[in-house]
């Protein structure tokens, strides 16, 4: 049988009455990977317990003990979060052959609740990159079009999605790489408010924007699996104690009076004139719904990419100083000293994009520069934030598009870092700023390919992010386009 | 400052014209149960990389949560140094690579150290009565890195990781330049650890590795009414207080030499990190500091800012006890200790203070407790390398046998007879005394001993009666002779009685 | 801000960063970096209040503290078992010199 269109609900809830069994359900994903990941390449691998862990569960439904609350749900994990017994190479030769001893708290959450990892889906190396075309474990496809990438960095967790191989999948996001890949791929994807999810085992690319969050065919199933994998954890100092609301419980309220901003620093040159017109449909259709539309300005934010290519790098040069060859990664054999075995083992296990930011951030770092670099952009960071801090004063959300540009070809922007550097200009201030936001599908552009519309809220009210997603998606029909396969 | 000078000014110059400039930098080891930023032991000697987990061995995706113990202890050196304590602390890393120091960096705490400035009062080594001090520049908290085992055999051999040690709590102590001699840096070291000890804030085992130290020192020459300085050395390696001192007295000696040789300065050459080598009680060239030492510093985005309210700081300043320099004031003014008693006494750590004032209470006489713990006790201890609390005779068996030196019970020197006793087979007071054949002697039997001297004794008496009461003393070992357990006061004074009618 | 790198710099970058760079790849290296220090430049010029403070991490929160309490190690074969070269007992790294 093919369940490849059903969504995260779907599947816990006919597994929940008896309609399938996990079992039918891990098989069938298996499947679908077999049959169509060799031309996508979503996954790095696919784990071999993925079958004994459903058929136990089977039994445990059977038994008629309490099931957890994804039970059945099969759902792939970016390789850059740790699992296990289950290799983990963030994308990169340096980790080719690194086995974690333990999962990272997402991982054990979702285990916990009885969802069921697949596999472990294809990066961007150290989530450097977007468009999951600086993986050493290949290029991913885009599903809507294999010309195209998926985004990045987790373009591997999007391509899944989109293409029908796993109902739902975890990626990260430091910089949009969340969003950017699920608006290329036409799923909906959520980063949580940095804090609300831990990030204990999920490799280190820059640890005050990194944040993990899901990647589904609808809001309700991030919903669903964010209120599994939120919470605070004593294993990261970052995580956050706020309480938990019941995300699903919202859902369905009206968004009647809810004040939406349209930032117009997102409507200036560069936007594809797509999704200028895909988003403005979308706001129509959330003023029938109700909202109250407001222009506002965040006069920071064209400031935010470069303030976040100095950061990211930095923080990116001192997290992977911790691959030397030494404790966990590839090393270089036949060289005369340790000076010479760290040297090499770097430049042979880095890939050249994940060189070129570990040197600007060392650069950047360096004596005599500090000031000039950091020190500055974090000063602009705050500038930033505290746009957003002065929008939430008279909005509830901000909305805009998620990329400038529909997906881009694959080897596009290959002579011109800056050009991709870019498509992250709408997704990074939320990570510089913390707070929470979503992509969700808007609109299928002239050449076949999806667009997303952005969705930024307060720090911790993921709730009305979600709400306002899930009431856009049931009146639209964006999110459950499917890629012709 | 720092001009030129001639071979021949430099040959001119004396031992007068010479200061000695020396900063510390000790990492002092917290007594925590476990790591600072992970659940794994502290614990010394284990077999290699058993006390490691993915935190402390850096393992991709592993995060640092801090250990409030470790604050704790820190804050409480702080209080103790005098220090400013921080009301806002953060961390940051600072990056090198090593394979010891599992993540390519080390945190730290660069600009918001938990201590700010504080100080520390010596004793003027060259003038007792006088005190010197030496500022704190401040005191933050990092982690250790693990251990190396090099090849020795310099045949090219791997080197050897172990990770047990690192992720241990250090507090680094940064002092002023404010030491002049080596001497008194030894003094410094001795009296930190002093009030380490006191605080239990760490074990201060140089054998473990629980206090390192490593110096800073040049010297200010006077040179026809000019100050010079030499080029700083910092000395590694230092791994005894005893190695300390002979490494700057080295050293001291080495900067004056080479600079009436080629006239560096400060200004003319960079800053050198030196190894103190035991073997050939030298400092060898470790590596110049060049430009390559580029830690670049910056705020660990892993962890999150602490701040401390007044009550938390007044709760550990609490739990502070006496600090050693109180304990001197108190020995001395309270318990009319001399002042080296005293500080003999305190140096010797808490457990025989607390010895002493047990002893002191129980027999009433605080003098003769501080002299029978200052000579027997701590002569004991020294020979036997043991420590007060392994130490024999306890503080109530101290007690009872002082109490009857008080009483006139026993002399001094039978008293010593009778300790000797009570170590040697564990015996209590009485028991030791009724081995010796110790028992009261009643009057007549003194008087009867003391008609027998008298008798014996004619030139003697003679000197008695002739104004020499002194003279008396030749008569007190014949009467020991005669019954060991006459006590010789009596003795003395009912000789005198009769012989002066 | 400078907008260019010279080849002496990017040596010494590569030098702190522990990565080897070949010769041959100075110069491309050197201007990739340049191209986006370049870019980055741009944070000359906004204008901030004097007072501003950076903002190092998304959250302000503060105060994350564990007990000094003892948690298991890990078992040293699992340790490393990730290692490229250990003996069982420690990791083995080529020497120093
Ligand atoms: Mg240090
Ligand atoms: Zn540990």
């Amino acid at each position: 049988m093919d369940f490849s269109n059903l969504t995260a609900t779907q599947c816990v809830n006919q597994f929940a009455s008896g309609e399938v069994t996990a079992t039918a359900l891990v098989q069938s994903c298996l499947h679908q990977i077999q049959q169509n990941d060799p031309s996508l390449n979503s996954f790095i691998r696919t784990s071999d317990s993925a079958l004994p862990i459903a058929q136990a569960l089977d039994i445990k439904r059977a038994a008629g003990k309490p099931l957890g609350p994804l039970a059945g749900l099969p759902i792939a994990i970016k390789d850059g979060i740790c699992t296990a017994g289950l290799k983990t190479t963030a994308g990169s030769r340096m980790l080719e052959e690194f086995v974690p001893v333990d999962d990272a708290t997402t991982v054990k959450r979702l285990v916990e609740a009885d969802a069921i990892v697949i596999g472990k889906t294809n990066m961007d190396e150290f989530a450097m990159g977007s468009s999951t075309e600086h993986s050493h474990f290949g290029i991913s496809k885009n599903p809507w079009n294999h010309q195209y990438v998926p985004g990045g960095s987790s373009g591997g967790s999007a391509s899944c999605v989109a293409a029908g191989l796993t109902p739902a999948s975890i990626g990260s996001d430091t910089g949009g790489s969340i969003r950017q890949p699920a608006s290329f791929c036409g799923v909906t994807g959520l980063k949580p408010t940095y804090g609300r999810v831990s990030r204990f085992g999920l490799i280190a690319f820059a640890s005050s924007l990194d944040q993990i969050g899901p990647m589904a065919r609808s809001a309700e199933d991030c919903a669903l699996i964010t209120s599994v994998i939120s919470g605070h954890d004593p294993k990261d100092s970052t995580s956050a104690k706020n309480d938990i609301p019941d995300f699903l419980a919202t859902l369905n309220q009206p968004l009647k009076g809810l004040r939406i901003g349209i930032c117009k620093q997102h409507f200036e040159e560069g936007l594809d004139s797509e999704i200028n017109d895909s988003v403005k449909a979308a706001i129509q259709v959330l003023k029938n719904l109700g909202a109250v539309i407001t222009e506002i300005s965040m006069p920071h934010t064209p400031y935010a990419v470069a303030a976040y290519y100095v950061i990211a790098p930095c923080e990116a040069s001192s997290n992977l100083a911790r691959f030397d060859g030494v404790r966990y990664t590839h090393r270089t054999e036949g060289v005369k000293d340790l000076a010479e075995m760290y040297c090499q083992t770097r430049a042979e296990g880095f890939g050249n994009e994940v060189k070129k930011r570990i040197m600007l951030g060392t650069y950047a770092l360096s004596s005599g520069y500090y000031d000039a670099y950091y020190l500055k952009a974090s000063k602009v960071r705050r500038m930033i934030k505290q746009d957003y801090d002065t929008a939430f004063e008279s909005v509830d959300l901000i909305l805009g598009p998620t990329t400038p540009t529909p997906a881009f070809q694959i080897g596009e922007h290959s002579q011109n870092p800056l050009a991709m550097y870019l498509a992250d200009i709408y997704t990074v201030s939320a990570n510089l700023s913390g707070v929470p936001a979503i992509s969700i599908p808007c609109g299928i552009s002239n050449r076949g390919l999806p667009i997303g519309l952005q969705l930024q809220a307060r720090s911790f009210d993921e709730a009305t992010l979600l709400q306002t997603a899930h009431q856009f998606q049931m009146e639209t029909d964006w999110h459950t386009r499917r890629p012709n396969q | 400052m720092n001009a030129a000078t001639t071979q021949e000014q430099r040959q001119s110059i004396s031992e007068d014209d010479v200061t000695i400039i020396i900063g510390l930098e000790v990492h002092v080891q917290l007594d925590t149960k476990s790591k600072l930023f992970c659940g794994c032991s502290t614990e010394f000697g284990a077999p290699p990389n058993t006390q490691t987990c993915v935190v402390c061995t850096g393992a991709p995706g592993s995060l640092p949560v801090i250990n409030q113990q470790a604050l704790r202890l820190s804050i409480k050196t702080g209080l103790a140094l005098n220090c400013e304590i921080a009301r806002f602390t953060k961390w940051d890393r600072k990056n090198y690579f090593y394979p010891d120091l599992p993540k390519g960096y080390q945190i730290s705490q660069f600009d918001k150290p938990i201590c700010g400035l504080g100080y520390l009062d010596l004793f003027d080594q060259r003038d007792k009565s006088k005190t010197r001090r030496v500022v704190l520049e401040r005191a933050h908290l990092e982690e250790d890195a693990g251990k190396s085992i090099h090849d020795e055999s310099k045949q090219g051999g791997n080197s050897r990781i172990d990770l047990n040690r690192t992720g241990t709590p250090l507090l680094e102590i940064v002092t002023q330049p404010d030491m002049r001699s080596a001497a008194e840096a030894r003094a410094f070291l001795n009296e930190l650890k002093l009030i380490l000890t006191y605080l239990e804030v760490s074990d201060c085992n140089m054998q473990q590795g629980n206090l390192r130290c490593d110096g800073n020192i040049n010297l200010h020459i006077r040179v026809d009414g000019q100050q010079i300085a030499t080029p700083i050395v910092e000395i590694k390696n230092m791994n005894s207080f005893r190695a300390a001192e002979r490494a700057l007295d080295y050293e001291a000696v080495r900067q004056l030499e080479l600079w009436k040789q080629n006239g560096l300065t400060i200004s003319d050459a960079p800053k050198q990190t030196r190894g103190w080598d035991a073997a050939t009680q030298t400092t060898t060239l470790q590596r110049e500091k060049e430009a390559s030492a580029d830690y670049r510093y910056f705020p660990d985005p892993d962890l999150i800012a602490v701040t401390l309210s007044e009550e938390e700081i007044d709760s550990i300043r609490s739990e502070i006890d006496r600090l050693p320099a109180q304990w001197r004031e108190e020995l001395i003014g309270q318990h009319g200790l001399k002042p080296y008693d005293a500080d003999v006494m305190v140096g010797q750590g808490r457990g025989v203070i607390d010895y002493f004032l047990n002893v002191a209470e129980g027999c009433g006489n605080s003098k003769m407790a501080a002299n029978w713990i200052g000579q027997e006790v701590l002569r004991f201890l020294n020979e036997s390398e043991a420590t007060i609390e392994s130490y024999p005779i306890t503080s109530t068996q101290m007690t009872e046998l002082l109490t009857r030196v008080v009483g006139g019970e026993l002399d001094q020197t039978r008293a010593k007879e009778v300790l000797e006793q009570m170590i040697e087979f564990q015996l209590e007071v009485q028991s030791a005394m009724d081995k010796l054949g110790i028992k009261p002697v009643d009057n007549q039997e003194i008087e009867a001993l003391c008609q027998q001297l008298i008798n014996e004794n004619p030139q003697v008496i003679e000197q008695i009666k002739g104004g020499n009461a002194k003279a008396v003393g030749a008569l007190i070992g014949k009467a020991r002779k005669l019954n060991p357990n006459a006590s010789p006061g009596l003795v003395k004074n009912t000789i005198l009685k009769m012989v002066g009618g | 801000m400078s907008d260019s790198i010279d080849r002496e710099t990017v040596e010494q970058v590569a030098r702190l960063a522990c990565i080897d760079l070949p010769a041959s790849r100075v110069d491309e290296t050197a201007k990739q970096l340049a191209e986006i220090l370049e870019y980055v430049g741009q944070l000359e010029q906004v204008s901030l209040p004097d007072d501003v403070e950076p903002f190092f991490g998304a959250t302000e929160s503060v105060n994350a503290i564990r007990k000094d309490e003892l948690s298991p190690s890990v078992a040293r074969p699992d340790i490393l078992s990730n290692a490229p070269d250990s003996d069982g007992e420690f990791y083995q790294v080529p020497p120093v010199f």
